[in-house]
């Protein structure tokens, strides 16, 4: 009971600290929040009021949510091995709490820019949305699978030396089945009033959950010195 | 082993011409189903990389890559020759059904996997961080494979019902050369497979006692 606690502590201590450190210089999130205005205003200007069919503004709105994604949610481990604090990190926390802390402070950073991004998308692509309930659950769902399956491809990335572009290579092929179910759950939820998502929503928490497992069974590997 | 590569060799081009009409089958199925079978093994001996604790284990991460990169090329054959297949059969060189799309996710992993081990040369955590990317990426590839064209059967019920039928009315004759092609595809794997661990496994002697090496010259 005392170590679960302590387990607890030292997750919600990195967490923290992670928060504190990554909006002190909003560098990063700025940036992912920047691209992704940037980029849902390029569309909508471009488009030119142009209706778009709901199949397109589903693929839209999940493209330019998964390139913000990649320009944020690599920099919380990236940050650890730029400023050389990474060793100070495996001193004082166990690997498995670090993997927590950073999975659940990706989990909030995307959480937060879906909440601007989804907003001006609908906004100035003047979306309609038929079922509000399962737009946004798919939104959420389709949030956490690509945060946490990001996070320990971020891991390997900053031990790798810390390309971003690598980042995003080495993600795409992983979260490509999230892209796909998510656009797929969004588009039906623009389109059909009746519709639930019930079954892709499930399949993107399944698919978050094992990768998670995965990551934990990892991440010792990936995080620990030799 | 080496008998029986030969033999498989000199078999299977002559068997290979039954089948006039559908003779890139005897190409295509087997480059897919290696393609598949080198991102298993390579996914295994990741997984016997990061366990293993005995002195060869960094035999174990360089056969994960040679076994990879012998993937990658029956994956381009894999899918060239299919996109010539499915322009003659479906009036398109691709059209995006299941089976294509998780060949491509396979390819986009393959590149990943390359592009990362480049990016970790000289780096000493480079076994672990490729091992475990194998790893996660193989983790990730049943819901690409087995859930989403279950999900989605509706979306593409040509495709499906195109291949049991082929499945359905193969003459014996085919099935044989089939079986056949694709057991000396797995040979020729498993050749070329053996021929690159031995060349690592010289690469590996050198690099761990050079001296020995440079003084026999």
């Amino acid at each position: 009971m005392k170590t679960e606690s302590h387990y607890k502590n030292n997750v919600f201590r990195n967490l923290q600290k992670d928060y504190r450190i990554e909006f002190r210089n909003k560098y990063a999130f700025n940036l992912s929040v920047s691209f992704a205005v940037i980029s849902t205003l390029a569309i909508s200007l471009t488009a030119g009021g142009a209706g778009l069919s709901v199949k397109i503004q589903a693929v839209l709105l999940w493209i330019i949510l998964f390139f913000s994604g990649m320009n944020g949610l690599s920099h919380i481990f990236i940050r650890e091995t730029e400023q050389d604090t990474d060793l100070f990190l495996r001193l004082v926390s166990t690997p498995e709490t670090v993997l927590a802390s950073k999975l659940l402070f990706n989990i909030f950073l995307f959480f937060i820019l879906q909440i601007i991004t989804v907003p001006l998308f609908i906004l100035f692509l003047n979306i309609e949305i038929k079922a509000l309930i399962a737009f946004i659950a798919g939104a959420v769902a389709g949030g956490i699978a690509i945060a946490s399956s990001t996070s320990i491809l971020a891991a390997i990335t900053s031990m790798s030396g810390g390309k971003s572009s690598l980042f995003t290579v080495i993600s795409f092929p992983v979260i490509l089945p999230v892209l796909w179910v998510a656009s797929d759950s969004t588009a039906n939820s623009l389109s059909n009033a009746d519709y639930t998502g019930c079954q892709n929503i499930i399949f993107l928490l399944a698919f978050s959950v094992l990768i998670t497992a995965v990551s934990f069974i990892l991440f010792n590997y990936i995080w620990a010195e030799e | 082993m080496p008998l029986t590569i030969i033999f498989a060799f000199l078999w299977a081009p002559e068997a290979e011409i039954l089948g006039d009409t559908g003779r890139l089958l005897y190409f295509h199925v087997p480059a897919a189903w290696l393609s598949a079978l080198a991102f298993i093994m390579s996914g295994i001996y990741s997984i016997l990389f990061l366990r293993g604790k005995s002195n060869n284990v960094r035999l174990q991460e360089e056969k994960a890559f040679n076994s990879s990169v012998i993937g990658m090329i029956f994956l381009v054959i894999a899918i060239i020759s299919g996109s010539i297949w499915s322009k003659v059969s479906w009036g398109a060189f691709w059209n995006w059904d299941p089976r294509q799309t998780s060949i491509v996710v396979l390819v986009l992993i393959y590149i990943a996997y390359f592009s990362l081990r480049a990016a970790t040369d000289n780096n000493p955590k480079r076994g672990r961080l490729t091992s475990s990317y194998l790893i996660i990426a193989m983790a990730a590839t049943p819901f690409l494979i087995f859930i989403i064209p279950r999900l989605y059967l509706s979306l593409h019920p040509a495709d499906t019902i195109i291949n049991s039928e082929v499945k359905i009315h193969l003459p014996p004759e085919m099935k044989i050369t089939l079986l056949l092609s694709l057991l000396s595809f797995t040979l020729l794997f498993m050749y070329l497979f053996r021929l690159a661990n031995r060349i690592s496994k010289v690469k590996l002697e050198i690099q761990n006692r050079p001296e020995e090496f440079i003084n026999e010259k």
